[in-house]
């Protein structure tokens, strides 16, 4: 079927990757392990910087407090989540709507313009692989020709000892990274705690960190650009958001084709010397075009412009550009779609804004006590609530609660004093409402208002007073004063 | 789309003989680790199906339900007390422990209908709730029937059922507090007001 059947030689030990089929899937199926070469340039050395920072922020976060709090913390166990001092709670769940679309929009956003710039600069799959696995691998087992000649050689004691400090080393990091990532959840004197007890004593904690180690092991030690390739759903989407005008990393086949060698005569600018492929983290080749396995790392454009730069040709042959820029032509910017795209994100921008500036320290519900929905007595008309109350803040807090709106005569039992909540607490009070039969004159709305003792804030929800209309009240009452009339003329009727 | 230059070598990806509509297909394989997740999830099937379905192993869901709510009611029954017994309220209503704690709730539920003073209509005759601490009772005014009053509630009139809301404990604990504004043996009567 294919030359994969041949015993492998040298040459094709470095696979020629073809646009119809996967290189890292050979032809049975089985998989075929990449060795890319290093790469020096100004890409690879801004995207070391940017990975590292990345990095430095994520293990760094749970490290630096924030008003008594780390700088993020999700807080489950008191359901309550801190980021940079500012703290929600699980009834504030809502605006991780906002997130989420937020998240979209901008990837919509930048995705339209820029391509895949997130999977080759800021993904943590990309970050992590290339700046603390990739780099354990090269410290241990050398650079890419060597490491292909160790993948190939029989299994030795030398071998044996470099695999064990490489898996070694792979799952110290994949340790480290869950640990932290734990600490994001119940803080790391709290890991750090329970660290110094046997797994039993806390069983779900332990089980989720080597879980997820042995996992981010799996992924980082083996899976790694199949994630991208095959179970990331981002590679796919992005044919649905980019388009002639989006960034993407090409090659320029007008100025490189036809390839060949130095020297040969009427060849392009390209000198066929394989350098793009060989350092491809994903074994494509990127002179095919944009394919759905490019996930933007720019590793062959420094090797490229490295190339051009010793035979003295223009760099940029291979570079960030769009397919009518790569095409000859001129890249625009405004389009619809990022017109489009940039609008949504700023609408979601400012309502999410706008909803996380007004946020309330506190929650309230008001809600009708079981039974009847309002009460007819002999002398008057009444509703009964319940009024939960949350403090959603860290320390107490008083609240007083008010009935607003009432007609004339309404009077409210319930709530006569503040109410002093402790941090993070709840209480659910009655509040009841009584109109005298001769003030009432039907249903009514009306608000209830919850303000903290510092006048801070407040909280309004309208609620209705419910009843019977007026006049069926005035009738029965007028039948009832007649039966009276007459019974007191007539008391033998 | 620019036109991308075609491969220098095909290493020959075979085509699968039909066509639907002029459109062909690659015979290319599956990434293996692909299809060990898919004889994985088969396999998974296979166990579970026999370990629930089949051989009992695994408790299944409902047996599990059963089996908490077994012991829900076992602690419940361990702290539950016999609400029909009417010394044993009287008892409660002479213990401070079970007296603070009714209050407590007394003040933060029931004040709005029946007064601090726990005395309604009797204070107050715009007071929604009736006096408790009189000795005319609407709905019985034995313990156990002072319990049930306050459990069930007497929807019709308004007042909730509040044994859901706060547990036997401490609907027991009111009606405790409120039997400390009484005297054991005290003469009761019950009257349904105009």
């Amino acid at each position: 079927m294919s030359a994969d059947h041949k015993p492998a030689s040298p040459r094709r030990s470095v696979p020629r990757p073809v646009v119809d089929s996967v290189t890292t899937i050979a032809s049975d199926g089985s998989r075929r392990d990449l060795h890319p070469a290093d790469v020096h340039g100004r890409f690879t050395r801004a995207r070391r910087w940017s990975g590292w920072a990345l990095i430095a922020f994520y293990l760094v976060l749970p490290w630096i407090p924030v008003n008594g709090h780390p700088a993020v913390f999700l807080d489950l166990a008191e359901r309550r989540f801190h980021f940079f001092g500012y703290t929600l709670a699980a009834q504030d769940a809502w605006l991780l709507f906002f997130g989420v679309t937020g998240l979209g929009f901008a990837l919509f956003f930048l995705t339209a313009l820029f391509g895949r710039l997130w999977c080759g600069w800021a993904c943590p799959q990309t970050v992590y692989l290339e700046h603390v696995y990739r780099v354990i691998e090269r410290w241990i087992d050398g650079d890419a020709t060597e490491r292909r000649a160790l993948a190939a050689a029989p299994l030795t004691a030398a071998k044996a000892a470099k695999r064990v400090a490489k898996h070694g080393l792979y799952i110290v990091a994949s340790l480290l990274i869950t640990h932290l990532f734990l600490s994001y959840f119940v803080s790391l004197p709290e890991v750090w705690h329970m660290m110094h007890y046997a797994p039993g004593e806390h069983w779900a904690a332990f089980v989720f960190v080597f879980a997820a180690a042995g996992v981010l092991y799996f992924n980082f030690a083996w899976f790694r650009e199949q994630l991208c390739i095959v179970i990331c759903p981002y590679g796919r989407l992005q044919s649905a958001l980019t388009d002639d005008h989006s960034l993407s990393i090409g090659y320029d086949a007008q100025r490189g084709e036809p390839r060949g060698k130095l020297g040969t005569p009427d060849a392009g600018a390209c000198v066929d010397c394989n350098r793009c492929v060989q350092v491809c983290p994903t074994g494509i080749d990127i002179r095919h075009g944009l394919q759905l396995e490019c996930i933007g790392c720019a590793a062959c454009i420094d090797a490229c412009d490295e190339v051009m730069t010793r035979v003295k040709r223009p760099v940029g042959l291979i570079r960030y550009d769009s397919f009518a820029g790569l095409g000859g032509g001129v890249t625009r910017w405004i389009r619809p779609r990022t017109i489009l795209y940039g609008v949504l994100l700023c609408v979601g921008i400012a309502v999410a804004a706008f909803a996380f500036t007004t946020v309330k320290p506190a929650n309230f519900l008001v809600f009708r006590t079981g039974g009847a929905s309002y009460f007819v007595g002999p002398e008057d008309v009444r509703n009964q609530f319940m009024v939960r109350l949350v403090n959603k803040r860290t320390e107490p807090a008083t609240f007083v609660v008010t009935s607003e709106g009432l007609p004339a005569g309404l009077r409210q039992s319930g709530f006569e004093a503040p109410v002093t909540l402790a941090p993070m607490a709840e209480s659910v009070s009655p509040l009841v409402l009584v109109a005298s039969r001769r003030d009432y004159r039907g249903p009514f709305k009306f608000t209830v208002r919850v303000r903290d003792a510092a006048q801070t804030f407040t909280l309004a929800r309208e609620v209705e007073f419910m009843g019977p209309d007026a006049r069926l009240l005035e009738d029965e009452e007028h039948e009832e004063r007649e039966k009276k009339a007459k019974e007191h003329h007539d008391p033998k009727g | 789309m620019s036109s991308s230059p075609q491969p220098p070598e095909d290493p020959g990806i075979q085509l699968r003989d039909h066509t639907y509509d002029g459109i062909q297909e690659y015979d290319q394989r599956l990434p293996n680790w692909w299809l060990y997740t898919l004889y994985g999830a088969i396999a998974f099937w296979v166990i579970y199906w026999f370990a629930y379905m089949i051989a009992g192993i695994m408790p299944t869901d409902g047996s599990r339900v059963d089996t908490a709510m077994a012991g829900i009611n076992a602690a419940k029954m361990a702290s539950s007390i016999d609400v029909t017994n009417d010394d044993k309220f009287w008892e409660m209503s002479a213990n401070a422990v079970f007296t603070d704690a009714g209050k407590q709730t007394f003040t933060s539920l029931c004040t709005p209908c029946h007064l601090p003073s726990m005395r309604g209509k009797s204070e107050n005759p715009a007071a929604v709730g009736p006096d408790l601490t009189d000795t005319a009772w609407i709905h019985g005014g034995t313990p156990k029937e002072l319990f049930t009053t306050v459990s069930q509630g007497v929807l019709a009139k308004g007042m909730p059922a509040w044994e859901p809301v706060l547990g036997q404990k401490k609907t027991a604990e009111v009606v405790a507090y409120i039997l400390s504004h009484h005297q054991k043996g005290e003469t009761i009567t019950v009257e349904i007001p105009k």
